[in-house]
């Protein structure tokens, strides 16, 4: 009797194809790599402040290091504040122009929209900084006025200091706010937003959109039927994406608030503040240990946004369309 | 098939097009830069005297200076010289400086002051009454200290009454614009609050959790709720400011960007009763009465000391006058290297020399004859520098003479009768905006003074503003002033000489920004292009 032995398999890789593993799982390693050093990087510079201030850190709303007075309450709570005013802004104009140009728009000018949208991506953030500071603040504050005279009543956008019978209202209460920064970083997250959004759209399966139409729907019917349940996934991952873009804005958010230390959350009213425009304010001037401090807050938001971004992209892969792609 | 061919070939000759256009610009660049002997230097820093030194940065060009700045700030100027990521700083306060209990450490590689220009720290301010723009306030120091210390909280209080007789002040909100970066602008401005109006300026540092006594501060502490905005950087506190809808706003900043921007400066009063505005032989009149550290020796030779200055009894002088300062290496380390040295040198010693007559236009005003040979003499300290030796006679500064005295300060205009303390107030407007107050009758606008000539300003003179279709010209001290009929915003005309290329009117600038628009098109066009045609290709 002999016994069956099984032959040994022996993987022969031809060269190409072992050089391109190389070159994809060395780019996945270096990624790794490089988001771990930030992070150490990042710890190990804010330990000097986060050591000597502790839990304070994140409990305290003044911001000067040299006098051991600092934390981030108030400038966390500004770069949220902002992020979300940016993405209730965002999502419903980028969810409009997605379906616009997957479903609506005619074949010959649905390239022509994706690249201008494309375009808007390229503009630099220090252009919608200079728009925002000198066109859009001008022009938006008789709209804060509107909305804070009708729905003061509701706490965030209530503005102190307004006297409804005053007939010399001045608009400087209602510049440099969070509304005002979050309009400006709703622009600069529209196309990531749009472009993730677009592709899943385009994904839903043609079979059962033509299943729906047959069934007697309209176009609005399946898309609500069909193309949104299908691109749920891709439509919040995107979102999530565009937020953790949000919170990292710098420069337009920069030019725009007038920075204040506590916690604001009037989003109409004048001050905002944010972590990034607070580290692009004082990084330059900065102490050795104020620069320290500085890192701490570049540490929780970076650890923030990864939590942001991380989430995402589990959403994404966990719905139907981002199992698929 | 063929079809495809011909498109592929044509995309292939496109894209050799372009990169023939790119490779040519590339070579004649390079080509360009190769014939001089300069190398590239960057400084960072006040954004106080950045209007001028951006005006001599572009003026030295064309002898091959290239000099890039970066208006960050003081503060940010003096840390990243001291980091060494710059080859020169700027900045209106030296190291050493006590702020908010901190001392700042002087850095460890060689340095040295120069100061580059002079000026004031202007109070710019937007304010509007019956629908026309006020433009000739006046301000106590003790109502402007009041003013940023959130004291006085509309501009119909009585103390600003007291001091205009002659306006009619609306029940604005007073909303200070204050910096929110580290500035040199407000180190001056609140060293002078620290020294005249202590008890004004304790007070309110001690509302925003500071210690007292608070002293001079690079950081404008911001009491939440007082209606204070903070801007980044002059630019930002100006652009505010500017902002037509920002009516009852008011900043400190350097009076050239009053000037830039078209709106009016309040009048300070001085110690001799009289209300003054920081025109050029006004900054140099009170300038006379500067300290400056004469000893070589010290680290902080020619550093400034302006008690004299808030306290000058001559009734022209500006109370809140200075110098701002370059910060130079003295020797080579942090990259610097003597070629940049000789760099540095060269565009020290223009701006020193030629670039002081500019000072006035622009809104500043010319060093005096003593600060210019010590800054010459400076110059030399940076390695590297080429020793040559400049005619000072020829540099045609406004200040100099040949008994020794400052002819800026000697010829300037005695102030009007209507600017003392008490007196129902001039309705000249200041700036930029002459002759266009609410108070006033319509009275016209001084006449321009020559280059380099007395500074003094005519009075009166109605007709001298042109009215014409959609601006008005207004000749002014400062130059030619346009502005837009629907806007009101004004600009300065200056006519400043420089070395012109041959007249052409399609340059290689014209066919760079035909290739940019060009490219834009192409951003645009392509991408739907190419999906189409491979849709077509794939589909046939």
């Amino acid at each position: 009797m002999t016994v069956d032995i099984p032959r040994k398999l022996v993987l022969r890789r031809d060269p190409v194809d072992r050089t391109f593993r190389g070159v994809a799982r060395g780019g996945g390693i270096a990624v790794l790599t490089i988001m771990l050093l930030v992070g150490v990087f990042l710890a190990f510079r804010a330990s000097q402040a986060l050591s000597s201030d502790g839990v304070k850190f994140l409990t305290v709303q003044d911001w000067d290091p040299d006098s051991g007075k600092f934390g981030i309450a108030a400038v966390l709570v500004g770069t949220v504040l902002i992020a979300l005013v940016a993405i209730v802004i965002a999502f419903p104009l980028a969810t409009g122009t997605a379906l616009y140009i997957t479903e609506y728009a005619p074949r010959q000018i649905r390239q022509w929209l994706i690249s201008l949208v494309d375009l808007m991506a390229a503009i630099p953030s220090v252009v919608y900084g200079l728009w925002g500071f000198f066109f859009l603040q001008g022009n938006i504050t008789p709209i804060s006025r509107w909305i804070s005279q009708n729905f003061g009543w509701i706490p965030i956008f209530s503005v102190t200091g307004v006297d409804p019978n005053d007939p010399l209202p001045t608009s400087t209460l209602y510049t440099s706010s969070t509304f005002i920064a979050g309009i400006v970083v709703a622009f600069m997250i529209t196309p990531i937003i749009t472009a993730i959004m677009r592709e899943v759209f385009a994904q839903a399966p043609l079979g059962e959109r033509e299943g729906a139409l047959a069934l007697g729907s309209t176009q609005w019917g399946m898309i609500r039927s069909v193309v949104l349940p299908f691109g749920r996934g891709g439509m919040i991952g995107g979102t999530m994406l565009g937020l953790g873009r949000a919170l990292g804005e710098t420069i337009a958010v920069y030019m725009i608030i007038s920075p204040v230390f506590v916690i604001q959350t009037h989003i109409l009213q004048n001050g905002a503040s944010s972590v990034s425009s607070l580290i692009a304010l004082r990084y330059g001037e900065a102490s050795p240990f104020g620069l320290s401090a500085l890192m701490a807050a570049g540490l929780t938001l970076f650890v923030m946004t990864l939590v942001i971004n991380f989430a995402a992209s589990s959403i994404v892969a966990r719905s139907r369309s981002g199992a698929s792609s | 098939m063929s079809g495809q061919r011909r498109r592929h070939a044509t995309l292939i000759g496109l894209l050799s097009v372009i990169l023939f256009t790119l490779a040519t610009i590339t070579t004649t660049v390079s080509s360009a830069s190769a014939a001089t002997s300069y190398v590239p230097i960057s400084g960072a820093g006040s954004s106080w005297s950045s209007n001028a030194i951006d005006q001599w940065r572009r003026n030295v060009q064309q002898y091959g200076i290239r000099v890039n700045y970066a208006s960050t700030g003081s503060s940010d100027g003096r840390n990243q010289f001291k980091a060494g990521t710059v080859d020169f700083g700027a900045s209106e306060i030296p190291y050493g400086t006590t702020d908010n209990g901190v001392t700042e450490p002087a850095p460890s590689r060689g340095y040295a002051y120069m100061p580059d220009v002079a000026g004031g720290t202007a109070f710019m301010y937007n304010l509007q009454s019956g629908g026309k723009r006020i433009t000739n306030l006046r301000l106590s120091g003790d109502t402007l200290s009041k003013l940023f210390t959130g004291v006085i909280t509309h501009w119909n209080d009585p103390l600003i009454k007291a001091d205009n007789p002659g306006l009619t002040l609306p029940d604005f909100k007073v909303v200070p614009v204050v910096r929110s970066d580290g500035s040199g602008s407000t180190a001056q401005f609140t060293l002078w609050m620290s020294k005249l109006h202590s008890s004004v300026w304790n007070n309110y540092c001690r509302s925003a959790g500071r210690k007292v006594p608070c002293g001079e501060t690079s950081n404008f502490p911001v009491v939440f709720g007082k209606g204070f905005v903070a801007q980044p950087n002059s630019q930002g506190v100006a652009g505010y400011v500017a902002q037509t809808a920002n009516v009852g706003t008011i900043t400190y900043v350097e009076y050239s960007y009053a000037i830039k921007t078209g709106y009016p400066v309040a009048k300070i009063l001085n110690a001799a009763g009289y209300y003054t505005e920081p025109t050029a032989s006004n900054v140099a009149v009170a300038l006379l009465k500067a300290q400056i550290n004469n000893n070589p020796t010290s680290p902080s030779y020619l550093t400034q000391q302006l008690d004299g200055v808030y306290s000058d009894p001559d009734p022209r002088a500006y109370p809140l006058s200075s110098y701002s300062y370059m910060i130079v290496p003295t020797q080579i380390q942090d990259g610097f290297t003597s070629a940049k040295g000789a760099t540095l040198a060269a565009f020290a010693n223009y701006f020193l020399c030629e670039g002081q007559q500019q000072a006035e236009v622009l809104g500043y005003s010319p060093l005096p004859i003593n600060l210019v040979k010590a800054g010459l003499a400076q110059v030399k300290r940076i390695p590297g520098a080429v020793v040559s030796s400049i005619n000072i006679k020829k540099c045609n500064n406004p200040t100099f003479s040949t008994s020794g005295v400052n002819t800026l300060a000697q010829n300037a205009a005695q102030p009007s009768a209507c600017d003392k303390k008490g007196v129902t107030q001039c309705t000249i407007g200041t700036g930029s905006t002459k002759g266009s107050s609410p108070a006033g009758t319509g009275t016209g606008t001084g006449t321009a003074p020559g280059t380099g000539g007395t500074g003094s300003t005519g009075t009166g003179d109605p007709g001298a503003a042109t009215t014409g279709g959609g601006t008005t010209t207004v000749i002014n001290a400062h130059g030619s002033t346009s502005c837009d009929a629907d806007t009101g915003i004004c600009q300065v005309v200056n006519a400043i000489p420089v070395d012109a290329p041959l007249p052409s009117s399609w340059g290689i600038s014209q066919w760079f920004v035909l290739l940019l628009c060009l490219l834009l098109v192409l951003a645009i066009a392509v991408p739907p292009i190419v999906v189409i045609a491979a849709r077509r290709s794939h589909r046939s």
